[in-house]
C-alpha cells in the first residue's frame, strides 16, 4: 500500500494536479483545461490521476488545494490544506529548487515574483491592476493571430527584429497590436514582440524595485513559451530555469503543505476516488441583513450544505447543520 | 521684452498692470483674465447664500474615519453644543453612493467621505465638517460641497482643513464663527482640550487591540471590549469622564486574558493617511491580519499626524534616505518603516488608495529600506472597486511567508 499525497490547483484557464509518495517524489501528474467549470475540471484531474495508478493500491492521507478555485476544491475533496498560489509556489519550487533565489511566475490571471534566500520566501510582489501579460491575454491574441498559443514561442524564436508592441495595458495592446497587423509586419515579428512585451511589462512591474538574483526560475503556464523565455533572459541577462513539472509547481507545494501537516491534521473520512461521481451544487446567496448585501457562497454535495464562505460578520454566517 | 505680467526671474521685481508692485519675489507668476482692475471673469455662476436660514436647529455630521467617532461627537455636543447626527455604520452602498457621484480616477476617500455625506444628509444632517487634509484631501471639501450642493442638497459646509495642525484654539474660533455663534469661548476651552486628548485615548487604545487582539483566548473579546469603552466615551460630557473611562477602559484591556507567545509575529502598519486608518477603506486588512495571530503596530494616527506632528525631527532620524520633505505623510511613513525594520519586525505592510500620488514617491524609498534591512513588504492599493478575494489571498501569502521565514530560518 503505498501512501500518498494529492495536491490540486484549479486556476483561471489550467486545472493541475499531482500525487506524491511519502518520499515526495510525484508518482501522478495531470493538467487539463479548466473551461469555466472548476468543480468539473477538479473531477477530471483526479479521474486522470486515479487512471495512472492502482486506486486500490494507494491510500490518500492528505489533500491539498490552491489556486483561484481552492476552497471550492477544497470542499469537494475535504482537504486538510487550503492554501494560497503565492505560498504553494514558493513550497513547491524551493523543494525542487533548493537554491533558487528568484521565482517568475505568470499564470492564467495573474503573475508574481516571489524572492527566495536560503530556501525561504523572504518577499513578493503580484500584479495588483491589469491582466496584461498574462497568460489568458497571450490566448486571445495567438488566437486573434490565427495560431495556437502552444506554438508561440517557436514562432516567436524565429524572428529576427521583435515588433515594438505597447503593453502596459491589454485593451491598449490589442488596438496596437491590430495596428502593427494592418501595416503588414511579419506575424513572427509581432509574436515575438508580443513576448518580449509580456517580459518587459512584467520587470517593470511586477518586479520593480525587487533585486532579481540568480538562479532564477520561471513557471506558470506561459514558462510553456519558449519566446517570453527568450526575451526574460535577454533582458535579465542571466539564465532563466523553467522546470519541465514548472506548470505544476502550485499543486506540488499543495501536496507537500498537505504531506508536511498530516501529522497534524488527517482526513476526516478516506479520500473518495469516486468524487466525480458525487454531485456538487454551488449557490450564491445574498445576504440582506445590512446594505453590504454579502455575497454568500453555499457549496452542496448531494443536497446538503458543507460548506460556505463570503459573510463579513457573524450575522450572515450559514453554518452546515450537523 | 515683451510686455507680460510674468517677473523675469532675475530677481528684480516688476511692477504689475495695476501698478501695484509684485512683491512675492522673483518666480512669482501672475495669470489676468478679463480686466485685472476691476475684477477676473467669473468662471461660475454666483452662488447662492450658503448659510442656513436663521434660527435653523444645526444638526451636525462628520464622516466615517478611524474609531474616533466618539471624539467628532463629543466635539458637536460638549464643545459646540450642537447635536451630532451619528452615522450608520458604512456600507458598500455608501461606498456605491460615493462613486456614483465622483469621476472615477479621484483617490477613494473621496468617494468614502462623499458617499458618507450623503447617508448623512439623508439622515437629517444640515451642516457637514471636513477636517482632512494633508494632500488633496486638503482641497476636496469644496469640491465636494459643490458636488452635493448640484445634487440639491441644502447644508452649510464647515471646512477646517485650512487650519494646519491642532491647535484647540483655532478650531474653537472657527466653530464659533460658523457653528455656533452664542459659544462662550472660556467656557468650551476645557472640553475643547478634552476633546483632543480623547484623541490620543482613542488611538492608545486602539494601539493596545492592535498589539494584543491577535492572541486572544475567546475570539471577539477585545472588539467587544472597544466597543464597550467607545459607548462609555460617547456618554461622557467632560474632561474628567473621560479620562474615568479612559483609565478603566486600559485596565479592562490588560484584563482581557490573551495567550501571547514571548516573540510574536509583528508587523507594521504605513501609509496614506486616510486609507491605513479607516478600516472601511482598507477593507479591514487589520482585522484580518489579527485573526491571523500577529502583533500590529500602526504610527499613523491621528495624534501622531496632526496632534503631535513634527516633521523635521521624523525627518532628521531619516537623513541617509530622504533630503526634504516629500509631501503629507511622507516622512512619517519612511521614518515608521525603518523604525520597524531597525526594531526587527517581521513584515510591514503599506497601505494608500490607488492613485495615492505622495505614498507612490515613498514606494521607491520602502523598496530601499527592505533591501537595506532585509525585511518583506507588500504594497496594497486600495479603490472603490478592490475585492475582498485579492487581498485575503495577498495578507494569507505575507502571513505564510513571514511566518515560514521564522520557522525555517
Amino acid at each position: 500500500m503505498t501512501k500518498a499525497f494529492l495536491g490540486i490547483d484549479t486556476g483561471s484557464i489550467s486545472t493541475k494536479g499531482v500525487l506524491i509518495d511519502e518520499d515526495r517524489t510525484i508518482i501522478a501528474r495531470s493538467y487539463l483545461w479548466t473551461e469555466g467549470n472548476p468543480t468539473n475540471a477538479a473531477r477530471r484531474v483526479v479521474d486522470d490521476l486515479k487512471s495512472q495508478i492502482n486506486p486500490e493500491d494507494v491510500e490518500i492521507l492528505g489533500v491539498g488545494t490552491t489556486g483561484s478555485a481552492r476552497r471550492l476544491v477544497g470542499a469537494m475533496t475535504h482537504a486538510t490544506v487550503i492554501k494560497n498560489e503565492i505560498t504553494a509556489h514558493a513550497v513547491g519550487t524551493t523543494y525542487l529548487h533548493p537554491d533558487v533565489r528568484t521565482i517568475l511566475e505568470i499564470g492564467g490571471q495573474d503573475s508574481k515574483i516571489i524572492c527566495v534566500e536560503n530556501g525561504v520566501a523572504t518577499d513578493y510582489a503580484m500584479n495588483t491592476l491589469c491582466a496584461a501579460g498574462t497568460g489568458s491575454f497571450l490566448s486571445s491574441q495567438a488566437h486573434r493571430l490565427g495560431l495556437e498559443v502552444e506554438e508561440f514561442g517557436d514562432v516567436a524564436l524565429t524572428s529576427k527584429k521583435p515588433a515594438n508592441i505597447a503593453a502596459r495595458c491589454t485593451v491598449f495592446a490589442e488596438s496596437d497590436l491590430v495596428h502593427k497587423i494592418q501595416m503588414g509586419y511579419p506575424r513572427e515579428d509581432i509574436v515575438a514582440g508580443l513576448c518580449k512585451a509580456v517580459a518587459s511589462n512584467y520587470l517593470n512591474n511586477v518586479g520593480k524595485g525587487k533585486k532579481i538574483v540568480g538562479p532564477v526560475v520561471f513557471q506558470g503556464g506561459v514558462s510553456k513559451n519558449a519566446g517570453v523565455v527568450h526575451f526574460f533572459e535577454e533582458l535579465l541577462g542571466q539564465e532563466v530555469m523553467v522546470d519541465p513539472d514548472g506548470h505544476l509547481m502550485g499543486c506540488f507545494g499543495a501536496a507537500l503543505l498537505a504531506a508536511e501537516a498530516s501529522h497534524t491534521t488527517k482526513m476526516e473520512e478516506p479520500f473518495d476516488w469516486n468524487v466525480s461521481k458525487i454531485e456538487f451544487k454551488t449557490r450564491e446567496v445574498e445576504c440582506n441583513k445590512c446594505a453590504n448585501h454579502c455575497e454568500i457562497i453555499c457549496v452542496y454535495q448531494e443536497g446538503k450544505l458543507i460548506d460556505s464562505w463570503g459573510n463579513r460578520c457573524d450575522k450572515g454566517e450559514i453554518k452546515a447543520k450537523k | 521684452m515683451p510686455e507680460f505680467p510674468f517677473t523675469n526671474g532675475h530677481g528684480t521685481s516688476s511692477s504689475l498692470p495695476d501698478g501695484s508692485e509684485d512683491t512675492k519675489g522673483p518666480w512669482s507668476a501672475h495669470v489676468v483674465l478679463g480686466n485685472a482692475a476691476k475684477r477676473p471673469f467669473r468662471l461660475l455662476p454666483k452662488r447662492k447664500n450658503r448659510k442656513l436660514p436663521k434660527n435653523t436647529e444645526k444638526r451636525i455630521a462628520f464622516f466615517h474615519y478611524g474609531d474616533y467617532e466618539v471624539a467628532f461627537k463629543f466635539f458637536v455636543e460638549h464643545v459646540v453644543g450642537a447635536e451630532y447626527v451619528k452615522l450608520p455604520p458604512a456600507t458598500k452602498r455608501t461606498l456605491e453612493l460615493g462613486s456614483a457621484h465622483s469621476t472615477d480616477f479621484v483617490c477613494a476617500p473621496y468617494k468614502h467621505i462623499l458617499g458618507t455625506y450623503i447617508e448623512a444628509l439623508e439622515q437629517g444632517a444640515n451642516v457637514l465638517v471636513q477636517f482632512a487634509g494633508p494632500c488633496r484631501l486638503g482641497y476636496y471639501g469644496e469640491l465636494q460641497e459643490a458636488e452635493l450642493r448640484s445634487m440639491g442638497y441644502e447644508f452649510e459646509m464647515m471646512n477646517f482643513s485650512s487650519l494646519d495642525g491642532l491647535s484647540p484654539r483655532r478650531y474653537l474660533a472657527e466653530a464659533k464663527k460658523h457653528l455656533n455663534p452664542e459659544l462662550k469661548l472660556k467656557r468650551a476651552i476645557p472640553n475643547a482640550a478634552a476633546a483632543f486628548k480623547l484623541l490620543g485615548h482613542l488611538d492608545e487604545i486602539r494601539d493596545f487591540y492592535l498589539a494584543n487582539a491577535g492572541f486572544e483566548l475567546e475570539r471577539g473579546t477585545f472588539e467587544k471590549t472597544v466597543e464597550d469603552i467607545h459607548a462609555r466615551f460617547s456618554q461622557c460630557t467632560n474632561g474628567r469622564e473621560i479620562r474615568k473611562v479612559y483609565l478603566e477602559g486600559m485596565q479592562q484591556l490588560r484584563n482581557i486574558p490573551i495567550d501571547k507567545p514571548e516573540n510574536p509575529l509583528r508587523v507594521g502598519i504605513v501609509g496614506e493617511v486616510f486609507t491605513a486608518v479607516d478600516p472601511f477603506s482598507n477593507l479591514f486588512t487589520e482585522k484580518k491580519l489579527l485573526e491571523m495571530g500577529v502583533e500590529i503596530h500602526r504610527t499613523v494616527n491621528l495624534t501622531n499626524r496632526w496632534v503631535h506632528y513634527n516633521e523635521e525631527n521624523l525627518r532628521a532620524s531619516i537623513t541617509e534616505y530622504c533630503d526634504y520633505d516629500m509631501g503629507p505623510t511622507s516622512s512619517l511613513t519612511i521614518a515608521s518603516a525603518k523604525k520597524y525594520a531597525q526594531l526587527g519586525f517581521d513584515g510591514i505592510l503599506h497601505l494608500k488608495s490607488s492613485g495615492c500620488t505622495p505614498e507612490i514617491d515613498c514606494m521607491p524609498t520602502l523598496q530601499r529600506i527592505s533591501r537595506d534591512y532585509g525585511i518583506p513588504m507588500l504594497f496594497l492599493s486600495f479603490d472603490s472597486q478592490t475585492s475582498d478575494t485579492g487581498l485575503d489571498t495577498r495578507l494569507e501569502a505575507f502571513y505564510d511567508m513571514i511566518a515560514r521565514k521564522r520557522t525555517i530560518a
